[in-house]
């Protein structure tokens, strides 16, 4: 054994790649993670959920407890409230209990794969407390792009407005300076003054006067000449040349004028147009009531039908949005989180597990659920998957129970996706609702309700309808002074029946509505008995009055326009009629 | 301010602890993919095992993430778009579909344009970061390392309690 020379060299420590003894804290807390995800995990799944169904739905989704059993692969949720997206404080829909066996292995690739879900105590359009609106205030995410679309969609909408309240006819002054015929007739005089300045100018330039004396000095030259003076000759075919070209630049002029006399012409018809629109504007000044029975129905019953399909308009979109056709890849907005949220890309492949696919689910839900006997209704829904082309089947749901039938189809399989849904439900209380334009109130009462929806890629077909057979009316006190307000309700009081249907058909971007109900013909023929006559002679007074005001322009202008059009038609048609007769002459002798 | 206080100290702390440069370096690297990415993600559970066993500076990694967590969500847009290039790239859709389709993988949230755009441009970043980083605490350590060590700020801040339960837990 030798003892360590201090003169040498201190060896260098080996450096250590691995901190070995990190590794019992670093187990410690894999156990600590791992205490707090058995303690929590219910927690953080119930958070996220809420979270992410928020996110979707655009409306606050609130779960009282949800259990995860990774073990047996079932999630239980008791206490699912999911807000409306469209009323501040009423929900969409409310669960006792949701059940979902679950399929835990494709967890692993992040896939949430329900076999069966079965849902109790479901119940709809319950109240609330607080707004649960999220989408319609911020405006973020796919929900509240969609839901700004929607609302954008449902608003484009031109309804006719019932202008009742006054109850009399009234005519408002007509002020002349907003009529537009006074200043298109000045503009028309205007005009016609300048065609004839520079038709004078054309008719000036063409010098046709030379031209005509040197062709008839010609022509009587040739006369008295011999057939063989061939200076009198060529000096004859150089005027018929100039009398040639002289009558194309005539038939020029000719043509010239023809357009402009028919541009003139057309001015005058434009007065006549601003004539009818200055009717129709003096008439707008009347605060006629609508007379029309569709009119009518529009002004009366539209803005209650566009909500509805506004509504399930919002759920087709969403559903297209979250289930789109085909397997190319697809970004949607990332959970929000205190960082950017990012966009979230999905990349399907054929024969894969969708990321999220709800095989079927069974619902049995309550009707009326606050009346002393709830209606039990039975529902079920197969097919709800976030990938359609690799599910291969749409997603079918169905209702059945009392005085209800419902389903719908969402096939998102190829490429243009085809929606479709209908409902009736029998016995609803519709709420009270004030008849626009209208100081009346219609309490439907007990009715029965459809809904039909067709959205097959861009073109929609829908239809809403209302029946009920024992509606009410009340008149508010506004009404009750004047004439047509005695009219209408006079009308519509003993009236217990309504069926109202409106019709959505056409390019989704630009459909049309139409709107009908029993009510529009009623009321129209009503006030077209009550009012025509008075109706009618307001409308001579005020066309009248708009006569006298147009008629001192117009009727000049009118004068100077055909006066100036036959003025130059005839200067030009006598310039033709003697270069004619000059040609006839001169090309009677025979010309070597 | 407490946040403050730790930060410093710990920038102090591993400037003049006894780990190399490059062990210092290193972690501070490793801290600024924790601190460029979203923290709770499954690659950042393996970045900060690596600080654990690896044999590099701990209160670097803590350095490191605490100084990138700013610059990460500065930059965001910039990894949002790096990960929109990236994840829509059409040579690589096969390649992102079949790692979006296998088992495990899909957990690490690689799909999101923030987090690959991020972990992509913290992985490119490692190794300059990791170099620049070593050169400059050398070179500290061998210009006004002493100095400062010797100075009444260094002392004061050090003798401060924070510190001590620091040092409690340092490696």
């Amino acid at each position: 054994m030798t003892a360590p020379n201090p003169q040498s060299p201190a060896p260098s420590p080996r450096f250590k790649i691995f901190r070995w003894r990190a590794i019992g804290p670093l187990l410690v807390l894999l156990v600590i993670v791992s205490v707090l995800w058995w303690l929590f995990a219910d927690t953080i799944a119930r958070r996220q959920s809420q979270k992410i169904g928020t996110q979707m739905l655009g409306a606050k989704v609130e779960i009282q407890h949800l259990h995860l059993d990774l073990g047996n692969g079932d999630v239980t949720i008791r206490g699912l409230t999911i807000a409306s997206p469209h009323e501040p404080f009423k929900n969409l829909l409310q669960a006792d209990e949701l059940v979902a066996d679950l399929d835990v292995v494709p967890l692993t690739e992040k896939k949430i794969i329900i076999d069966r879900i079965v849902a109790n105590g479901l119940r709809f359009g319950t109240p609330r407390e607080t707004d649960g609106r999220v989408a319609a205030k911020s405006g973020d995410g796919i929900a509240g792009r969609v839901l700004a679309e929607t609302r954008e969609w449902a608003s484009q909408f031109q309804i006719p407005v019932l202008q009742l309240a006054t109850g009399k006819i009234s005519i408002d002054s007509l002020d002349p300076r907003r009529l537009s015929t006074i200043p298109a007739a000045e503009a028309l005089g205007a005009r016609a003054d300048s065609s004839r300045r520079s038709w004078q100018a054309a008719f000036d330039t063409l010098r046709i006067g030379p031209t005509l004396d040197s062709a008839s000095a010609t022509l009587e030259k040739l006369r008295r000449s011999r057939a063989t003076d061939l200076a009198t000759l060529n000096e004859a075919r150089q005027a018929i040349d100039r009398l040639k070209r002289a009558r194309a630049r005539v038939s020029t002029l000719e043509r010239d004028i023809t357009q402009g006399a028919a541009s003139l012409q057309s001015g005058l018809a434009g007065l006549d147009s601003a004539r009818a629109r200055d009717y129709a504007f003096a008439r707008s000044l009347l605060k006629l009531p609508s007379l029309d029975a569709p009119e009518v129905g529009s002004a009366l019953f539209a803005p209650g039908a566009i909500k509805p399909f506004e509504r399930v308009l919002y759920w087709a979109q969403l559903a297209r949005r979250y289930m789109p056709p085909g397997l190319f890849p697809r970004a949607t907005t990332g959970p929000t989180r205190v960082r950017r949220a990012g966009e979230d890309v999905r990349f399907p492949r054929e024969r894969a597990l969708p990321r999220f696919l709800l095989r079927s689910a069974e619902l049995s839900f309550l009707l009326r659920p606050t009346s002393d006997q709830p209606l039990r209704y039975a529902g079920r829904l197969t097919g709800l998957t976030s990938d359609p082309a690799l599910y291969g089947r749409p997603m079918v749901a169905s209702a059945t129970g009392p005085q209800l039938s419902a389903g719908a189809m969402l096939n998102h399989l190829r490429g243009i996706p085809v929606d479709t849904a209908g409902a009736t439900v029998a016995g609803i209380r519709l709420p009270a609702f004030e008849l626009p334009g209208l100081p009346l109130r219609l309490d439907p009462g007990a009715a029965t309700m459809q809904l039909g929806f067709h959205l097959n890629g861009d073109t929609i077909h829908a239809r809403y309808a209302i029946r009920s057979s024992n509606v009410r009316w009340e008149r508010d006190s506004g009404l009750a002074n004047t004439t047509i307000g005695n009219l209408i309700w006079r009308t519509v009081s003993g009236i217990s029946n309504l069926d109202v249907e409106a019709r959505l058909s056409g390019a989704l971007h630009r459909p049309q509505l139409a709107v009908r109900s029993n009510l529009d013909q009623a009321i129209a023929s009503r006030l077209r008995a009550e009012l025509g006559e008075q109706a009618a002679a307001a409308e001579r007074q005020m066309r009248e009055r708009v006569d006298a005001l147009v008629n001192d322009k117009v009727t000049p202008v009118r004068a100077r326009v055909n006066e100036v059009r036959s003025q130059a038609e005839a200067q030009v048609a006598q310039q033709r009629a003697r270069l004619e007769e000059l040609l006839r002459e001169l090309t009677r002798f025979r010309l070597p | 301010m407490f946040a403050l206080i730790k930060l410093i100290q710990s920038l102090f702390g591993a400037l003049h602890s006894e780990g190399t440069p490059g062990q210092l370096a290193a972690g501070i690297a490793l801290g600024s993919i924790m601190g460029l990415t979203r923290l709770v993600n499954v690659h950042n559970a393996i970045v900060f095992a690596a600080i654990v066993l690896l044999n590099v500076s701990f209160a670097g990694g803590l350095l490191g993430w605490a100084l990138f967590v700013p610059i990460g969500f500065l930059l965001d847009p910039l990894f949002d778009w790096i990960g929109h290039a990236l994840l829509f790239a059409e040579p690589l859709r096969a390649f992102w579909t079949s790692l979006y389709n296998m088992p495990v993988v899909p957990l690490t949230n690689f799909n999101n344009t923030i987090v690959l755009g991020s972990l992509v441009f913290a992985l490119l970043f490692f190794v300059p970061l990791f170099g620049v980083t070593r050169w400059a605490v050398a070179r500290y350590r061998v210009t006004v390392g002493a100095r400062v060590r010797q100075s009444k700020f260094y002392r004061a801040l050090m003798a401060s309690k924070v510190y001590n339960v620091y040092r409690t837990l340092r490696p």
